[in-house]
């Protein structure tokens, strides 16, 4: 079948009146998650994943999944806008330029750049992944399992290499990950594996209440111990005005967006390399190129569109990696990992190639997400920015209940639930210690696929571990991942300490601010 | 003490080298090796890998902080740690009382004991609660064909 048959089946397995309405509900969601600081994109991710285990179609399920992710991903403008607080990491940016016009009363036209910029951005980089996927898959179909198994080192290695502040910390969230994933019976030899004569460890750990626990109820935890601190205060949040964005406006923003969309569409591809480094690179170098620099921190419209259009290019483009290798790019897209896996999705080059309409209309569904961002965010945005000043007991409550309910929904079974609350204390144990919890999260999805990998490989190979590096392009994997590793570090680092002092420059350019406007 | 600070590096060191050393240690009793072989690798060769993987990562780790004085130091504040502490708490009773009581009855027990530590003391919030865990264990039910587990007595779970 051809890449362009397979494009028109897609086409015919998205436009759906259910798909359609699962797009919809999705987008809407993602938005009130996104926009609620303190609750992220992985989630809503998380919180939809058990809910689509009824769906008959998998592909319908990883397109939910996505416009969560793009709605998350606008939804987190709207109280950087209205609060000055992202309400997801990718937001900070939006908040440099976004609080001050809102601030001047202008709070719809900086919604509305949000939301053009938004969905620039996104279906910049969708239609970037449309374009990009088959040629790579067709590179990369001579994989064997040698490179399988060398391309989840280099998955797990990236993430390893740019999570937290240290390298030794991230391989060993990755290893132990790895390990817990090994643990209940070896599929190959039948043998049990660490389960120390329990019961709930006989059959393993499953995926879903270790995401359930490492991300999602870690969140809410961390955030009902900060109402506890603060007593419950919420900001004031800034009231829409009706004075949107106007067509000069428009014409204006235009040259930020392209710009920024393109450079965050390079990034987001970049494997180890999220939504939040894109932001603050993309906003500089909006800045470097406007006519208005100064411009830049006081309200600019560049500004915002540079921020939002590039946290939103980084969705499609970080699925090119994860559909063509499947390599996750960063903690959301480990997640949609772990989903495309419960899904019985492999992505990869074979997917192309066994499941290619399935590939397509995810790839499809992802740029109908972004195109129907626009006329919801239109309609919905002012709705939804309520929600942002809704107290946090009264949704913390339902997430927990949603977080164990999709737990046990996992298997059926209450020793989902029990492993659930250790993993629990486990991530406020790594917490404690500075250890970031996505190279774990990712070892666990990843192990299943790495060990079938492995033992074909050492099947094939007469047990010869030497097989990795004496195979060529396994050789180069691995080579490609020590470089990337090491390069990626040192990017981060670089970046990071850019986006400090960013940020402290625009915390101070806004205390300046707000002294002279008290004065005056 | 209130207050007292945590090096990340060499704690993270001890602990997650002490574990990796218990796996090590445990493998021969917890991963029996097969009657027959197979072809197959070994099933202790993969988890030996990563277990050797954490096991070098907290050696260097360690000598980052004792030798070369890297640390990454965090503050471990008990006014701020223990309303976590307490809330994961709930959280864990939370787990077993759904599996004693039920997904609903411990809902209302669990959440009005934590609304009530955030300070909420208007009813409504806990008649939202409520109904909300009725709601959310009826629309697995009847939605998506998932029985929550029930109260054992009174609902034939």
């Amino acid at each position: 079948m051809t890449d362009f048959q397979m494009i028109s089946q897609a086409l015919g397995m998205v436009f759906t009146v259910s798909n359609i309405l699962t797009i919809f509900i999705g987008l809407v969601i993602g938005m009130v998650i996104g926009c609620i600081p303190g609750l992220s994109v992985t989630l809503g991710i998380i919180l939809m994943l058990p809910l689509t285990y009824t769906f008959e179609n998998a592909d319908t399920a990883i397109i939910l999944l996505l416009a969560v992710y793009v709605g998350g991903m606008y939804g987190g403008s709207i109280s950087a806008i209205t609060l000055n607080t992202p309400g997801t990491n990718s937001a900070i940016a939006t908040t440099f330029d976004g609080y001050p016009l809102a601030k001047k009363g202008k709070v719809k036209k900086a919604l509305d750049t949000s939301l053009f910029a938004s969905t620039f951005g996104g279906l910049f980089s969708a239609i970037l992944l449309l374009l990009c996927a088959s040629p790579i898959t067709k590179l990369v179909a001579g994989f064997t399992s040698v490179e399988y198994f060398s391309m989840g080192i280099l998955g797990i290695s990236l993430i390893a290499g740019v999570s937290g502040d240290s390298l030794a910390k991230g391989i060993i969230s990755g290893c132990l990950g790895l390990l817990m994933a090994c643990i209940g019976m070896d599929a190959v030899t039948g043998v049990t594996r660490y389960g120390f004569g329990l019961d709930i460890l006989k059959y393993g750990i499953d995926m879903l209440p270790a995401m359930i626990a490492l991300i999602a109820l870690t969140q809410v935890a961390d955030k009902l111990r900060e109402f506890k601190l603060s007593d419950g205060h919420l900001d004031d949040a800034n009231k829409i005005d009706n004075e949107g964005l106007t067509g000069k406006e428009i014409k204006s923003i235009m040259p930020a967006t392209l710009y920024s969309s393109v450079i965050a569409s390079i990034i987001g591809a970049m494997p180890g390399v999220g939504g939040g480094v894109a932001q603050f690179m993309c906003y500089n170098e909006a800045r470097r190129i406007s006519k208005q620099p100064q411009n830049f921190g006081k309200g600019c419209l560049e500004g915002i569109a540079a921020a939002e259009s590039s946290n939103n290019a980084v969705v499609g483009s970080a699925m090119i990696p994860l559909l063509t290798l499947g390599i996750p790019g960063d903690g959301v897209t480990a997640l949609l990992l772990g989903a495309f896996i419960l899904h019985g999705i492999q992505p990869g080059p074979t997917m192309f190639t066994k499941q290619g309409p399935m590939a397509y209309s995810i790839i499809i569904g992802c740029l109908i997400a972004n195109i129907l961002l626009y006329p919801i965010g239109k309609v919905l945005t002012r709705a939804v920015a309520k929600i942002v000043q809704v107290k946090y007991t009264l949704l913390a409550p339902c997430i927990i209940m949603f977080c164990f309910a999709g737990a046990y929904a996992a298997t059926g079974n209450t020793k989902e639930l029990i492993l659930t609350v250790v993993i629990l204390w486990l991530s406020y144990l790594l917490n404690l210690l500075k250890i970031d919890n996505t190279p774990l999260m990712l070892g666990m999805i990843l192990e299943s696929i790495m060990e079938a990998n492995f033992v074909t490989a050492m099947m094939s190979y007469d047990r010869d571990v030497t097989v990795f590096v004496r195979r060529p392009i396994s050789a180069v994997i691995l080579i490609i991942t020590v470089v990337l590793v090491v390069s990626m570090m040192k990017l981060n680092k670089k970046i990071e300490a850019l986006n400090a002092q960013q940020e402290k420059e625009m915390a101070a350019e806004h205390a300046a601010a707000d002294a002279a406007a008290a004065e005056g | 003490m209130k207050k007292f600070n945590i090096k990340t590096y060499l704690w993270s060191g001890i602990i997650m080298g002490a574990f990796a050393l218990f796996m090590f240690f445990t493998m021969e009793s917890q991963v029996r090796l097969p009657a027959y072989d197979s072809g197959a690798p070994s099933p202790r060769l993969l988890p030996t890998i990563f277990i050797t993987g954490i096991l070098i990562c907290s050696a260097i780790l360690i000598i980052q902080s004792l030798v070369f004085k890297k640390e990454n130091i965090t503050v471990f504040d008990w006014e701020k740690e223990k309303p976590m502490l307490f809330i994961i708490t709930l959280i864990t009773l939370y787990a077993i009382g759904i599996i004693m009581l039920g997904f609903v009855v411990a809902s209302i027990i669990i959440f009005a004991i934590v609304l009530w530590y955030c300070g909420e003391r208007k009813p409504g919030i806990y008649i939202f609660t409520a109904a909300a865990a009725i709601g959310i264990y009826y629309l697995f039910k009847y939605v998506f064909y998932i029985s929550l587990p029930d109260v054992p007595f009174f609902m034939g779970g």
